[in-house]
């Protein structure tokens, strides 16, 4: 089996949800539908105070360069644009909806003739974003312009422990994925598709492998952490290294998650615009964990209630365990690139301090970027930039593996990420 | 729903490996176990306190430097790991402020000068023991063999390991495999001189094997370090067979699992740990054939310490999707130099040890090493040792016989110092000697043969005896037969029994205390050599300066000579100095009769199995018949006070033959001999009336403990009615 180098092995988790099958969300009466859900500019209001909308109605429209639109998830009243705080702490703008619960919806029109570039533009206008988390705008990303891209390389990895969202799809959507792949092909000119899967998904692989078929095919992948990482997804599924600093395109390869594949089918062969995404709800400090539909702007707290958070909740991370952020307030609202909200008892996230490092090499060997954190960290506290970026603190992917495995319990990934942010800063 | 409040907000990775710093000490911790508790089986408990002694004080250094310096004490187990290293690097029985110097040493200096764990630039347990090996050469060189069968192998010798001293440091046998392979199981079970925790490859393997499934050190260190030790070693000794011997001794396999594998002074990058394994590797072996020292491993990691720095800095990983300049993927050339390294040598090993091993083998089992003979004999004209320590003669003699006849004889002597082969080269058609006569004898078997010569060839079988005799008076002469003797608990003053060679001369130290005059005690000790059956040296160790023991006494006298001096007066003493010289004189008249005791009792040694009193037993010269050992106690119920027994105990024709008293009661209730005396074993078995007469029930006990010692010699006769001398 074919696999990057270094990397760690984590508890998967993935039982305490996995088995429940993707039901509906939390139907919250108020919405804070966040204009920034994507990197870039954030979307432009097209809806002002007191106008009523219904589920799919384009509510903020993409600005200027990079960004993407984005659509009411229910039907309700507009209430205006609120400043409300995000998951990185900042106030941002906001829609605030009020959920009418008539449920009425609108589609996106027909799109008449399927070729690359009207599938390209369906995914602009039905604000599709890299639903695996990054949430970067698909159609950007497929829009690779002069570089030839040949393969795309579909992520069902989800190698981040707990989170099982992309498992469910693949078991319940396989066949619309597979379609979503193919419109994606169309869209950015890949010859053929590979979907990689790690192994400790043997159903989804399955599933999906009945589902795939001719120029799309599925790829069985080591359960590692991080093999869901671009850079390391792409080698492990199609041998190819991206160099650093470029994008997959320049290695020919473009890298769409399965939950975006199945966002494309949903706009191009449903007309529906992204508005609502599957999240998994674990960890042992929710009373039932589970796998639903949650439309964006959805505020923590609604799905906290949803599935029962329990006393011994010691901590509470959107995203996975290994890179997702810590959560400080339930009143902070989904977007489309939440993959999970967790709720992590004591027994699950010990919290250690560190203490010093006793140069045991562990941070180098599991760093699947080949960096060194421990002399990148030590150059740090040294302030000698020179020296982080030789030891190749630029590359940092931020995936945690360093501070995972080291035993002196140091915020290894904090540092280089530290020291990568200060080298750009600086221009060294 | 409960409320969701009092969760924290840390920063990611939310989940982490359950490995902690103090985890992984105790881990190595775990691994040193084995180590620690087959060198206190082999070394004794005084090992046991030198390593406690280095640990402790590895332990309390750091927290008192930690005091001085205002920081918070460590208990990461960090010192304890250096502690123990260092102490199971440690000779048996170095002194006890050994361990105290090198333990301030590793951690005062080498680790906490520099910033504590994890900053210091060399292993504190090498560079600790580099430090004592130079500042206490002489007491750091010092090793002593295994204490496993209760015998020390050459104690106290400064060339007791295979380093130091070559094959002759070893036995040659170990439990019945002889020659390469008892040299090389020798090694690998850790019988020999060395250090601690160095000598038994067993129990470093298993604590490595526990290090590497546990992953707390990477096992390219030691594999590689191993390999390239190995590689070096074909190279360097020329010799497939030299590879395990140098694998299997001093602290290499140690060194390769606990040292060299030290965090903070090994490189972080696992390609770099292959070039520094390798760098030890050549160093090591290089230090070991080349250099001065005869062991290399602590110079050879302390000396790649020093280049792990460099090593970090400039030799880094190639990061994945690095480009060189002109856009290029870098090239992994560490990598595969590495790599290409690494199987270079397991190729050279691979192909060149099948080749060399067999001609080495057999080149190993002819080779017959000549050995000068130390004086010109009467017979004896060659002398040779093969590769597994058997002895070779090449013999001649004329016989005075009508016309003359001049016989050969080729001579081997095993290392059991039977009689193994003997090769007729020269002799008459018509006289042969009867050579099973002799195979497989020892040498008092041989030296009593008289009438089973008469074979009709007697003059031939004669000479051949004097032949065969004067081959173990070379061997004698050679230093080969030198052996220790089990020193038993029931001898009251023999210290030290030793023989050198064959019917040689037996060495005896041997010590009491007497009692001048109330209040003032002597400390005696004296070296009493015995030769054929009499005292031929006696050397006075300690006595007082004024009443001086009159050796001529003793000197040139048998033991019947010795028992039968009663008038023990110092000649020409002061009226004080006849009395306490005259106690003087006594005390060694006693010490001498023991030592004549305890050459009997070990000349033809049975083997005693477990046996409650006796300790040893062997067919007796003195006497005749057997002789036995026994210790034991009475319990004088009268004085609440257990009084220590022991006698020496001669049967012969089924009857008791004579009892010497070794040790009994000073106070009146001896035990009473005439009942015993000249009886059989259902005679004795019968005695139930134990009394002497007017004594209390303490004499009573005292011969109710004779009886059982006597007739438990009496059942080990039986036993020994198969003859198996030893």
């Amino acid at each position: 089996m074919v696999t990057f180098a270094n990397g760690i092995h984590p508890k998967g988790c993935k039982e305490l949800s996995g088995d429940q099958a993707i039901g509906r969300g939390p139907d919250p009466q108020f919405l804070y539908v966040p204009l920034t859900q994507h990197i870039g500019a954030p979307a432009q209001p097209a809806v002002g105070a007191g106008e009523r909308v219904k589920r799919g109605q384009l509510i903020a429209r993409a600005a200027e360069g990079l960004s993407a639109n984005v659509y009411s998830p229910v039907s309700g009243t507009v209430q205006g644009v609120v400043q409300h705080i995000t998951q990185s702490g900042k106030k941002r703008d906001h829609i605030l909806i009020e959920n009418d619960f008539s449920d009425e919806s609108v589609s996106l029109p027909p799109l008449g003739e399927i070729t690359g570039g009207s599938v390209l533009s369906r995914i602009a206008e039905a604000g599709i974003v890299g639903m695996g988390g990054a949430a970067f705008p698909t159609a950007a990303k497929l829009n690779t312009g002069e570089k030839k891209v040949d393969v795309l390389v579909v992520n069902g990895a989800e190698c981040e422990p707990y989170i099982t969202c992309d498992y469910r799809i693949m078991l319940e959507y396989a066949p619309e994925i597979v379609k979503g792949v193919r419109f994606a092909m169309l869209a950015c000119g890949a010859e053929r598709a590979v979907i990689g899967i790690e192994d400790n998904k043997p159903d989804a692989i399955r599933t999906m492998s009945g589902a795939a078929e001719g120029n799309v095919s599925v790829k069985r992948l080591k359960t590692k952490y991080p093999q869901g990482a671009e850079k390391q997804l792409v080698y492990s599924c199609v041998k190819r290294v991206i160099p650093e600093g470029k994008l997959p395109a320049d290695a020919g390869v473009v890298v769409v998650n399965v939950h975006t594949a199945l966002a494309i089918y949903k706009a191009v062969a449903e007309n529906t615009p992204c508005y609502e995404r599957v999240m998994t709800v674990s960890g042992k400090g929710a009373e039932r964990p589970c796998n639903i539909w949650v439309k964006n702007g959805t505020p923590y707290r609604d799905l906290a209630e949803f599935c029962g958070g329990s006393e011994d909740c010691a901590r509470i991370v959107a995203g996975g365990p290994m890179m997702g952020d810590p959560v400080f307030s339930l009143k902070v609202c989904t977007g489309k690139g939440s993959s999970s909200l967790l709720f992590l008892s004591e027994s699950e996230c010990e919290s250690k301090s560190a203490s010093v490092c006793i140069g045991c090499g562990r941070c180098v060997a599991a760093c699947p970027m080949g960096l060194s954190p421990v002399f990148i960290e030590r150059a740090l506290f040294d302030k000698n930039y020179e020296e982080a970026k030789w030891y190749g603190a630029e590359s940092c992917i931020g995936c945690g593996c360093c501070s995972y495995v080291c035993p002196a319990k140091r915020f290894l990934v904090q540092s280089v990420k530290l020291a990568k942010k200060t080298i750009k800063e600086k221009g060294l | 729903m409960a409320e969701i409040k009092n969760y924290k907000v840390a920063i990611s990775p939310h989940k982490l490996d359950s490995d902690t710093t103090r985890r992984l000490m105790l881990d190595v911790i775990i691994a040193l176990l084995p180590c620690l508790v087959c060198g206190v089986l082999f070394f004794g408990l005084y090992a046991l306190l030198l390593v406690v002694i280095c640990t402790a004080t590895c332990f309390v250094s750091e927290q008192i430097y930690n005091l001085l310096r205002k920081k918070p004490l460590t208990f990461d187990l960090s010192a304890v790991v250096t502690g123990l290293i260092l102490g199971l690097n440690l000779p048996a029985r170095a002194p006890w402020y050994i361990p105290i110097v090198g333990g301030v040493i590793a951690i005062i200096f080498v680790k906490m000068f520099f910033g504590g764990l994890g900053k210091n630039f060399a292993n504190p347990a090498a560079t600790a023991r580099v430090f004592l090996l130079l500042a206490y050469g002489s007491v750091m060189a010092k090793y002593i063999g295994a204490d496993i069968s209760g015998n020390f192998l050459a104690d106290g010798t400064t060339s007791a390991t295979y380093l130091g001293g070559g094959v002759s440091a070893l036995a040659g046998n170990f439990f019945g495999v002889r020659g390469y392979w008892g040299n090389v199981l020798q090694l690998f079970f850790g019988y020999v001189g060395g250090c601690i925790g160095e000598t038994c490859v067993p129990a470093i393997l298993a604590g490595g094997a526990y290090l590497i499934a546990r992953r707390v050190i990477d096992w390219r260190i030691p594999l590689v370090y191993l390999l390239t030790a190995a590689f070096m070693t074909l190279v360097c000794f020329q010799s497939a067979g030299e590879i395990l011997l140098q694998l299997f001794s001093g602290g290499l396999m140690f060194g390769a699992f606990f040292m060299a594998t030290d965090y903070a002074t090994s490189p972080k990058w696992k390609i770099n740990r292959i070039l520094f394994a390798f760098g030890l590797g050549v160093l090591t072996v290089l230090i070991r054939r080349f250099g001065s020292f005869p062991e290399g491993v602590s110079l050879a990691i302390l000396f790649m310490n020093l280049l792990v720095p460099v090593m970090d800095r400039y030799l880094v990983p190639v990061r994945f999707g690095q480009q060189t300049k002109s856009g290029r993927p870098k090239p992994q050339i560490m990598k595969w130099l590495m790599r290409g390294l690494c199987v270079a040598m397991a190729l050279v090993l691979a192909i060149a040890v099948p080749v060399m091993a067999p001609a080495e083998w057999r080149e190993y089992k002819n080779s017959r090493t000549e050995v000068e003979i130390p004086a010109s004999y009467e017979y004896v004209r060659s002398f040779s040792l093969d590769a597994f320590g058997n002895f070779y003669f090449d013999t001649e003699d004329s016989l005075q016989v009508p016309g003359g006849q001049e016989v050969k004889f080729t001579i081997g002597i095993g290392t059991d110092y039977l009689v193994s082969d003997i090769v007729p080269e020269e002799q008459s058609d018509r006289y042969t000697a009867e050579l099973s006569l002799f195979l497989h004898k020892s040498y008092s078997q041989i030296s009593g043969l008289q009438g089973d010569l008469n074979t009709g060839a007697t003059v031939v079988n004669t000479s051949l005896k004097n032949m065969i005799l004067e081959c173990y008076k070379v061997i004698n002469d050679s230093g080969y037969a030198n052996r220790n003797y089990p020193v038993r608990d029931a001898y009251a003053y023999v210290d030290s029994h030793a023989r050198a060679g064959f019917g040689g001369e037996e060495i005896f130290g041997v010590s009491s205390t007497i009692t001048i005059r109330e209040g003032v005690q002597q400390d005696l000790k004296f070296i009493v050599r015995l030769a054929d059956g009499k005292v031929s040296s006696v050397l006075p160790v300690e006595q007082s300066g004024r009443w001086q023991a009159s050796l001529a006494l003793f000197l040139g006298k048998t033991y019947a000579e010795v028992a039968a001096i009663s008038d023990l007066q110092a000649p020409g003493a002061g009226a004080d100095g006849v009395v306490s010289a005259t106690k003087t004189n006594t005390a060694l008249k006693n010490m001498i009769l023991e030592c004549f005791l305890a050459s009997d009792l070990n000349a033809d040694a049975y083997t005693v199995g477990s046996a409650e009193y006796v300790q040893a037993a062997g067919a007796s010269a003195l006497f005749g018949g057997v002789s036995f050992l026994a210790g034991g106690e009475a319990y004088l119920a009268e004085y609440d006070y257990r009084q220590p027994l022991a006698f020496y105990i001669n049967l012969a024709e089924d009857r008791v033959a004579n009892i010497i008293p070794i040790t009994q009661s000073t106070v009146g209730f001896t035990a009473e001999l005439s009942f015993f005396l000249g009886k059989t074993r259902a005679e004795i078995f019968a005695l139930t009336d134990l009394g002497t007469g007017d004594a209390t029930s303490s004499a009573t006990r005292m011969n109710t403990a004779l009886k059982g010692m006597i007739l438990e010699c009496f059942d080990l006769l039986e036993n020994f009615a198969g003859g198996d001398a030893q």
